[in-house]
């Protein structure tokens, strides 16, 4: 029998008992609509991460340490490393680990390289607190160095241009601040904020102490104790939108690179950190793959990140959320299997009598098993066509609600529907289906006419 | 040519065998019309299936046309059925669901029969048995004689060299089977198509140029009519391509 006749009947077959056909392809069409879903949100989350490293990250940027455990996480750590005085011991008890510390030395190395450019240390500051002109009470934030490989959204104010630093008075600070502060967005651009920075102080020695008391009395003790202090004024010159396209942490005042250099020093000063840090932002050459220089950095002793890696680092938990709605959609085909392999079953048996003359006529009994096998298959691309097209069609409705919802910004829809794939899925699911029936099939192609022809 | 040597088939096993074909031995002659006789259980049945192939008897040869059917195997063998032979039942096996086209359609598919092909082969058969105005009606609107003669388009649209009849009267009125049985011994007659038809009705068997009385498994008489019908034979070969 030819393969279009074999189709053509197996669709006939189905079409005369529509209710059952309709009722077992409605159970794979809930794992194909879960699965739809499942590639359709996957592949907007992809796209969305896209969008987002490619507005707000440099391609070229990377991100240089010198001890690689700062991105392996404490998974491959050992617990045990060798010492070192460049260390700086975290403490312990505070969860932090030893990291490994960028010299001056290494900074230089880096600032040499050929294939590398804007070689900023990153100098993580803590205040003792900070003022904002008007407002009485004093406030504790993060202070941290404007990254300009990054460009946020403002509320209110305006940012310079990627690969541009804001000015040494300048400051930035997150939309969050309003809250605290109350007030709004408008109002803090252009107020002045005093940071207030004390340097801790070192800890005396017997010695030290005894001298001190000897030439200044109590008064010089509490001087060495309670180390020093440094007061900084900046004007606010933009406030940073707590935006779902933005990456960067938003808790955190940020001020010219120059000045963070100033007061990081400030504060590490006489300590045995001074002049170094835990990390430096530079970009690539634009001849120079960020790869590549990542490679040759990692082969000179640094670790470096890619925009790119941070962008698999994305896709990992994309691709993992996107795993376990992909599991569902499975089981739900799972069980939807059990349902045509029953369907295909009841057929059989109540097809006996054609069977048995299609045999008696001389059809062979592989055409036989093909039938059923193609009956299967159409139960398959009814039901994957069902579910796919529930889902396109609700996810497309219910698209720019879940924008709001999740506040993914215009244009960024979670759900993104493409055809191929969706294709793909069909025909997986008719395979499936085919596999289901292939017991059915061989029940069919098994039968003997005469038994099934037997009519007493 | 129909040669039926040695023919033994068996069921069960052990004490409960039971012998259904004990050593049969015919000859029919191509475009003869054969009637098996014998009542229920006495292995017409049995024997009918063993010449067509449908059953594999242990012993025996079954030769048509010169080829030993029982040693073919069973992608042959359903060539041979699909191509040669043709059934026609008591309870017609009409496909209710489908129109008329598509059940006489069916061995043509079977066959392999190009489609642009079908469509005249199928308007025949239905011409021959006078249900041409039926062609797009659903079978199950059919009644029991006229579902018998869609039964025999669909057997007579391939033009087979035998055609096998299992009680093709059995579910019908005698004026119903009446026209049933004209019908095919008249294109048993015009074709030369050799007929052989299972049934336990005597009067049936008389209009047949040969009766097969079986009885136990084996055949207890022969009677060959003494009139021989004055066949039109079309030899087999310049009749079909296949």
């Amino acid at each position: 029998m030819r393969r279009r006749d074999i189709v053509r009947r197996a669709g006939r077959s189905l079409r005369q008992a529509k209710a059952r056909t309709l009722l077992t392809s409605l159970a794979i069409a809930v794992g194909a609509f879960t699965l739809t879903i499942s590639i359709a949100a996957g592949e907007g989350s992809r796209q969305y991460a896209d969008k987002l490293i490619g507005s707000n990250i440099n391609p070229q940027a990377l991100f240089i340490v010198k001890d690689k455990s700062v991105f392996e996480g404490s998974q491959t750590s050992t617990g045990v490393t060798e010492y070192d005085e460049d260390t700086i011991t975290g403490h312990a008890a505070m969860g932090q680990q030893n990291v490994k510390q960028l010299t001056q030395a290494d900074i230089d190395t880096l600032t040499k390289r050929s294939d590398l450019e804007a070689v900023q240390p990153i100098y993580n500051i803590s205040m003792k607190y900070f003022q904002v002109q008007g407002v009485d009470k004093k406030y504790v934030a993060e202070l941290s160095t404007y990254n300009d490989g990054v460009r946020s959204d403002t509320v209110a104010g305006s940012l310079p241009p990627l690969e541009k630093q804001i000015n040494d008075t300048e400051v930035v600070v997150p939309e969050s601040f309003g809250k605290t502060l109350g007030m709004s967005a408008a109002d803090m651009v252009g107020k002045k904020i005093t940071i207030v920075l004390e340097r801790a102080a070192s800890a005396p020695t017997n010695q030290q102490i005894q001298e001190i008391l000897m030439t200044e009395g109590t008064a010089g003790l509490s001087k060495l104790t309670t180390g020093e202090t440094k007061t900084v004024t900046y004007t606010i010159s933009a406030v940073t939108k707590q935006a779902s396209t933005s990456l960067t942490a938003q808790t955190e005042m940020l001020v010219a690179n120059s000045q963070a250099k100033q007061l990081y020093d400030f504060m590490k000063s006489g300590t045995n950190t001074y002049q170094q840090y835990t990390g430096v932002t530079a970009r690539a050459k634009s001849d120079f793959k960020p790869e590549d220089v990542k490679a040759s950095l990692e082969k000179a002793g640094f670790g470096a990140r890619t925009a790119k890696d941070l962008q698999n680092l994305l896709f990992t938990i994309v691709n993992i959320l996107q795993g376990i709605v992909t599991g569902f959609g499975v089981l739900a085909l799972f069980a939807s299997v059990f349902g045509i392999i029953n369907t295909q079953y009841i057929s059989v048996l109540e097809r006996t009598q054609q069977i048995g003359l299609m045999k008696a006529l001389g059809m062979r009994s592989k055409d036989v098993a093909k039938l059923f096998r193609y009956e299967a298959a159409w139960i398959g691309f009814l039901g994957g066509a069902i579910g796919a097209g529930i889902a396109w069609g609700l996810g497309t409705w219910l698209n720019p609600w879940i924008m709001e919802q999740l506040s993914l910004g215009d244009g960024n829809y979670l759900l993104i529907f493409q055809p191929i794939p969706i294709a793909l899925l069909i025909v997986a699911l008719m395979i499936v289906a085919v596999v289901a029936g292939y017991f059915p099939a061989r029940k069919a192609a098994k039968l003997d006419p005469i038994e099934a022809l037997r009519t007493e | 040519m129909i040669e039926v040597r040695h023919v033994k088939k068996t069921y069960g096993k052990k004490q409960n065998k039971f012998v259904a074909l004990d050593d049969v031995n015919f000859t029919i002659p191509d475009g003869a019309s054969v009637a098996i006789l014998g009542k229920s259980g006495s292995g017409k049945s049995t024997l009918m299936h063993a010449m067509s192939g449908l059953d594999r008897p242990e012993e025996g040869e079954v030769v048509i046309d010169g080829e030993n059917i029982l040693k073919l195997k069973a992608k042959a063998v359903d060539k041979f059925r699909a191509t040669k032979m043709s059934f026609i039942f008591q309870s017609f096996f009409v496909q209710a669901n489908e129109t008329c086209y598509d059940n006489v359609s069916l061995p043509l598919e079977i066959a392999r029969v190009p489609k642009r092909e079908r469509r005249a082969k199928v308007q025949k058969a239905l011409d021959a048995v006078e249900l041409s105005d039926k062609i797009k009606s659903k079978a199950r609107n059919l009644s029991g004689g006229q579902k018998q003669r869609l039964a025999i388009a669909r057997a007579i649209v391939n033009e087979p060299t035998i055609l096998f009849a299992d009680e093709p009267t059995g579910n019908l009125d005698s004026t119903t089977g009446e026209v049933i049985e004209n019908l095919l011994f008249d294109y048993n007659k015009k074709n030369g198509t050799t007929l052989i038809i299972v049934t336990h009705d005597p009067d049936l068997a008389k209009k047949c140029d040969m009766q097969l009385f079986i009885k136990d498994g084996k055949i207890a008489s022969q009677v060959n009519e003494q009139k021989k019908p004055k066949v039109t034979k079309i030899p087999v070969s310049s009749r079909r391509a296949q």
